[in-house]
């Protein structure tokens, strides 16, 4: 199991209050933070955000994820994660940075905005990969301005 | 330096309540002030000076002496915390080197309300498994706890477990419940302040220990955010795990008066709190310990009572619907305690299967029964209740067989009853003795039918003597939806060609409507109430005179 790489897919409702600029400035903090973090441990993927939750894709070795995910459970700027998928991959999807961040204003958080409206946080009804596939589709798009 | 300084300073440091010393850097030490040998049990009149500071007793007790010998030898000012027991305050040392070599030593005990428990290196304090302190630390700092500052008045016990361990266990295996714990333990000190406390004591179980000050930092917070954090889902083994935790709590000066107490307050309130399902956080409150005394007295005179000769069985009759015989009879066991009464199985078998104490009773009620079976007038049936656990130990087979071959009652007249939940534990292993228990001629009942899950496929899987119908059913048969349920239950048996029966009858009413659905047998208090084992001949006879 040591070069399987894993995929984790998790939703979770955002906690963090306060003004736009205060949110704006947490959320930037975690996403350097996480840059910093999951370079390190060689993790890629993306992180969604909107005022209501985070989403987020995670792939990187089994342990790599394990400590990460650790890390993100004891987060207090979250509550309520749900994991929707946590399984082998062949190869990564998003190998070419480690986060990306979309605002309220994106396309992606308004379609996942939808989303997470209908099922008003209820796992059950969201499949793994009806998440990753918005995430991928957005993300894709949105490579060449990112870093 | 002017002599009138010097004095002052000297006066100052030798009645100091801070330890000071001036060593060499091997160790031999120069100069000592009365604070200083009071902390390393150095009598101060005896010639200390010359002495090697790493021989005394309390410094070669604890393991850190190549720590401290590390320091002296160091240019740059030191800072070494030292565990010696038995006292628990680490002890703090700032070392500094002088310009002619020599080393000023300073020495704390404690450091504040920081880092007050820090459990000593070694395995004898440490949870290996976890890096937190074990059991033995925990009873260590409880036996040495004092309110000590405003920051701990008082002190709360957190007991933590975790629902549901085994579960991971059984499915994902040991090494998966060691990351677990690992994982677990990780997340719970996440949640709790550098001054507080976290050990492993056992098992799945996690103490935290935590003190309240004067502005009291709220025990039960602390306690939610654990049971959140643990709610959320781990990752182990390249699987999602999801457990819950439950919390007992107990503190000094509410409700619990003394340390010795916390631990065991907190388990009653941990207890409590599983009671009422996985996830709880529950405070300890006086009247548990009540409770918990009027079980465990219950749980001793029940203990006694196989010995002391308590049990009785009592016995009810069932009838033939189709022609009105008598069939034969079922088994049914009484506490009989000269301060508690006569109890029924419901107050106390359920308390016998938890001790395992079902064992011995249950063997004790086949036997009984079969021998006082053979002493009736007629070839009539005996029923016998066997417990779930009784499957677990795989000797029922071997008790069956040994217990007819004593009594000398035909395989043919011993019929066990057993409900569905012996087939849900372990469906493999109880078909296979229910198999081998059918082969030595014995029949097999299926009780309570109707409540549960009543899987049709149990019925399909093993050829069942009898199906009983569960009292309730036949109490509601009143209402047509019941009534239906019934009759289909009825046809259900007929089907499978196996004979039915309905408990509790009451009412001539109910008999005469089981009898016209085609059921096949009754018991109840219509025909009779259960009947001591003396009473049967005589209930035997008048039942013949009356029906001839």
């Amino acid at each position: 199991m040591n070069d399987q790489l894993y995929r984790l897919v998790y939703i979770s409702r955002n906690e963090i209050t306060g003004d736009d600029e205060t949110v704006h400035c947490e959320i930037e903090k975690i996403l350097s933070v996480s840059r910093k973090n999951n370079a390190i441990a060689n993790i890629s993927g993306a992180l969604l955000f909107n005022a209501g939750c985070f989403a987020q894709v995670l792939e990187g070795l089994h342990d790599d994820l394990q400590n990460s995910f650790e890390r993100i459970q004891c987060d207090s700027r979250h509550s309520n994660v749900i994991v929707l998928a946590f399984e082998k991959m062949a190869e990564r999807r998003f190998p070419s940075w480690s986060m990306a961040y979309f605002g309220a204003d994106s396309d992606a958080s308004a379609k996942f905005g939808d989303i997470m409206q209908q099922s008003e946080l209820d796992a059950s009804l969201l499949k793994g990969n009806q998440i990753f596939d918005v995430l991928n589709e957005h993300l894709l798009d949105a490579e060449p301005s990112s870093v | 330096m002017p002599n009138e300084v010097a004095q002052i300073l000297g006066n100052a440091v030798h009645l100091s309540s801070i330890g000071f010393a001036v060593v060499t850097a091997d160790g031999v030490v120069n100069y000592a002030n009365p604070a200083f040998c009071e902390i390393f049990l150095i009598s101060f009149f005896e010639t200390h000076v010359g002495c090697l500071l790493v021989e005394y007793p309390l410094i070669r007790f604890n393991s850190s002496i190549s720590k401290l010998k590390l320091a002296l030898n160091c240019p740059a000012p030191a800072f070494i915390q030292l565990h010696v027991d038995p006292d628990l305050m680490p002890l703090t040392l700032d070392i500094a080197a002088l310009n002619d070599g020599a080393r000023v030593m300073v020495a704390k005990r404690g450091q504040g309300s920081q880092i007050e428990f820090e459990p000593p290196n070694g395995p004898y304090y440490r949870d290996h498994l976890t890096g937190l302190g074990n059991r033995r630390f925990l009873d260590e700092i409880l036996a040495n706890w004092q309110p000590n500052s405003p920051n701990a008045l008082s002190l709360a016990v957190i007991m933590i477990d975790i629902d549901r361990f085994k579960k991971v266990i059984d499915a994902l295996g040991h090494c998966a419940g060691d990351t677990l714990l690992k994982l677990a333990a990780r997340r719970i000190q996440s949640a709790i302040r550098e001054q507080d406390t976290l050990v492993r004591v056992g098992g799945d179980v996690f103490v935290m220990l935590h003190t309240i000050g004067l502005q009291s930092i709220g025990t039960e917070s602390v306690a939610r955010r654990i049971v959140e954090l643990m709610g959320r889902s781990f990752l182990i083994d390249g699987q999602q795990v999801n457990i819950s935790a439950s919390i007992g709590i107990a503190a000094l000066n509410h409700g619990t008066d003394t340390i010795t107490d916390l631990l065991r307050h907190a388990e009653f309130a941990l207890y409590k709190a599983k009671e009422s399902g996985q996830g709880n956080v529950r405070f300890f409150e006086p009247s548990l310990a009540l409770q918990a005394l009027v079980r465990y007295r219950f749980e001793i005179d029940l203990r006694r009572a196989l010995v002391l000769k308590e049990f009785i069985i009592m016995y009810q009759p069932q009838v033939n619907l189709t022609d009105g015989s008598l069939q034969g009879f079922e088994a049914l066991i009484r506490w009989q305690n000269p301060a508690r009464g006569l109890l029924s199985p419901l107050d106390f078998i359920p308390l016998t299967e938890e001790t395992g104490d079902i064992h011995a009773i249950g063997e004790w009620i086949l036997h009984t029964a079969c021998k006082e079976a053979m002493s009736w007038d007629g070839n009539f049936s005996v029923g016998v209740n066997v417990s779930p656990i009784q499957f677990e130990s795989e000797r029922i087979v071997d008790i069956v067989s040994n217990v007819l071959a004593n009594t000398g009652l035909p395989p043919d007249r011993l019929e066990l009853e057993i409900t569905e939940s012996v087939l849900i534990k372990d469906f493999d292993n109880a078909l296979k003795q229910l198999w081998a228990l059918k082969s030595l001629g014995v029949g097999i009942a299926m009780d309570d039918f109707g409540t549960g899950y009543s899987s049709l496929s149990y019925l399909n899987r093993f050829p069942f003597s009898k199906i009983k119908i569960d009292q309730s059913f036949v109490r509601g048969e009143s209402s047509p939806k019941t009534r239906v349920l019934v009759q289909s239950i009825i046809s259900l048996g007929a089907t499978l060609d196996i004979i039915t029966i309905a408990e509790g009858v009451e009412t001539q009413e109910q008999y005469d409507q089981l009898a016209a659905d085609g059921c096949k047998g009754a018991q109840g208090y219509l025909i009779s109430a259960p009947i001591p084992t003396k009473a049967i001949g005589k209930f035997i006879s008048d039942f013949r005179n009356k029906t001839t």
